[in-house]
């Protein structure tokens, strides 16, 4: 396990090296807030509540949900690529399992980025609608579910990555899930302003879990909330992680590496 | 005047490297169909989204789905060709970067215009044709001449602002990921209504980063034509060509070559 939280902090401390490129990445996902907060400022008019949401709580929703879900780095597709051009020969002969070496290098970079694109975006958010009214005590509760949500968007991600062994593209793969997760995990509009029938499709898709529910939870704490997610985003976690295994397991035995 | 032989002979060579790259992309045919098709399905996810909030307000300031897809019509054809036909355009920054000028700078052609089209992006086929599936269903025979002279100008001055920003590069270190946020900050705000944009931030996405000229004024102009607008739009164009044009020659200036040993492929 110590070798695994060695890898994380190190690639900690790498994307810490590279800190502009990150600060740039987030710029862009802020300037999305900016429009975001256009849109949605015509859009409520004289509301004060749409679907439950008034104007800060939608804009703190997108911090929130933007934040996690464009942390992530290329997982399914780095897999991919190593699965097709059996690069993946360089991993299988360390002494560490393949998925979890990925999951500690990719959750390294992964909560760095969190926090600069949160901080950066709650910046643009705060200086135009104000503060979000929370109480600080939930904040560790809230963070633990943002964590599950990166690991189940991660599993997830390795699973399909798996899957680049047999349709030969992991970039086509890894453009297709990411929009999955912008529209049907609630990343770009809260899935409450969804038709009714979509919306509750959605609500029980492992997705939701990844951008929708924790933001959600963000904006509106409570404590039964808090348990459902937390249970759930485990279950999913725990599905993924097993088929993920299962199909690794089957992928190694067939991956041919001709040469070095 | 403009030499008519040289236009050809640089048309020819846009058509060597066109050839060549799709060749290559052949190469790999189903990654390539996956590609164009994943492109595509990105687009329609786009379109889904606006679909669930029209489905719910109906009308954002004035604008309707209708209009929604008129925007798509124009931004997915106007990236579309840029994309194919001057791929490189994104490469711009990290060419300079790398010193890979040099090639370019050794060979008889327009350096710029052989910079641009040197390489063809396939992913952009899939915007291609579905803008141009779209256009076919929603834009009437009548205002085709219009619509076209309004996806040429679209991709004038997404070009152009690609220069612009790519030539960063010759005046600052480490621009490849201002370059990038420049440009997906263009692409982002074409890709939402122009009503949404009041005030100060709307004089930004016309002038400053020009996502009003790509998107939003040609789809008010297919929606109610205004000859104006259409000269404000064509003198817009006109004058970004000539600034992207001037930045980059000045900035070739500064260009310094590297030792950094690469193979075109």
């Amino acid at each position: 396990m110590n070798k695994y939280i060695h890898i994380a902090r190190a690639n900690f401390i790498n994307n810490l090296m590279y800190l502009q490129d990150v600060i740039w990445s987030s710029a862009f996902i802020a300037i999305i807030i900016f429009i975001f907060f256009n849109l949605w400022t015509v859009i409520f008019g004289s509301n004060q509540y749409i679907a439950g949401f008034t104007i800060v709580m939608m804009l703190w929703y997108l911090v929130m949900t933007e934040s996690i879900v464009t942390a992530q780095s290329q997982v399914l597709e780095d897999i991919g690529e190593e699965m097709i051009t059996g690069n993946i020969a360089n991993y299988l002969n360390k002494p560490y399992s393949y998925i979890f070496y990925k999951y500690s290098y990719s959750i390294g970079r992964s909560i760095i980025k969190f926090l600069i694109t949160f901080i950066m975006c709650g910046i643009v958010v705060f200086l135009l609608l104000g503060p979000l009214n929370i109480n600080l005590i939930y904040i560790p509760c809230i963070l633990l579910i943002v964590l599950l949500a990166m690991t189940l968007n991660f599993v997830i991600m390795a699973f399909l990555g798996v899957f680049a062994f047999w349709l030969e593209d992991a970039k086509g793969l890894e453009f297709l899930y990411s929009k999955i997760v912008f529209t049907l995990g609630g990343m770009l509009v809260p899935l409450d302003i969804f038709p009714q029938w979509l919306h509750t499709i959605c609500l029980y898709l492992p997705f939701s879990y990844i951008a929708y529910y924790p933001a959600k939870l963000f904006v509106g704490f409570g404590f039964i909330l808090f348990f459902q997610i937390l249970i759930v985003e485990i279950a999913w976690i725990a599905a993924f992680a097993l088929l993920t295994a299962l199909v690794y397991k089957y992928c190694i035995r067939r991956v041919s590496i001709n040469g070095g | 005047m403009v030499d008519r032989k040289m236009v050809l002979q640089h048309l020819k060579t846009q058509w060597a490297y066109l050839k060549i790259s799709i060749k290559t992309a052949l190469e790999y045919r189903l990654n390539f169909i996956v590609q164009t098709i994943s492109m595509i399905l990105n687009d329609l996810v786009w379109m889904i989204f606006w679909f669930i909030i029209f489905n719910k307000f109906t009308q954002i300031n004035g604008w309707k789905m209708q209009d929604m897809i008129l925007l798509y019509t124009v931004i997915l054809v106007a990236y579309g060709i840029t994309g194919v036909f001057f791929g490189n355009r994104s490469k711009i920054a990290i060419s300079i970067v790398e010193g890979r000028l040099d090639y370019y700078m050794t060979l008889p052609k327009n350096i710029l215009y052989h910079l641009l089209t040197s390489r063809a992006s396939w992913f952009s086929l899939g915007d291609l044709l579905l803008g141009m599936g779209l256009a076919f269903a929603f834009i009437p025979l009548n205002q085709v001449p219009l619509y076209i002279l309004l996806v040429i100008l679209s991709s004038i001055i997404i070009l152009s602002f690609s220069i612009i920003s790519g030539s960063l590069a010759f005046f600052m270190d480490n621009s490849e990921e201002t370059c990038r946020t420049l440009n997906m900050g263009l692409i982002s705000f074409a890709s939402y209504p122009i009503s949404i944009y009041q005030g100060f931030t709307r004089i930004l996405i016309l002038l400053i980063i020009p996502a009003g000229f790509v998107s939003g004024v040609p789809v008010q102009l297919l929606k109610s034509f205004d000859m104006t607008w259409l000269l404000y739009m064509i003198g817009f164009t006109i004058l970004l060509t000539i600034v992207a044009i001037s930045v980059f020659y000045y900035g070739l200036r500064k260009y310094e070559s590297g030792n950094l040993l690469y193979v075109r492929t």
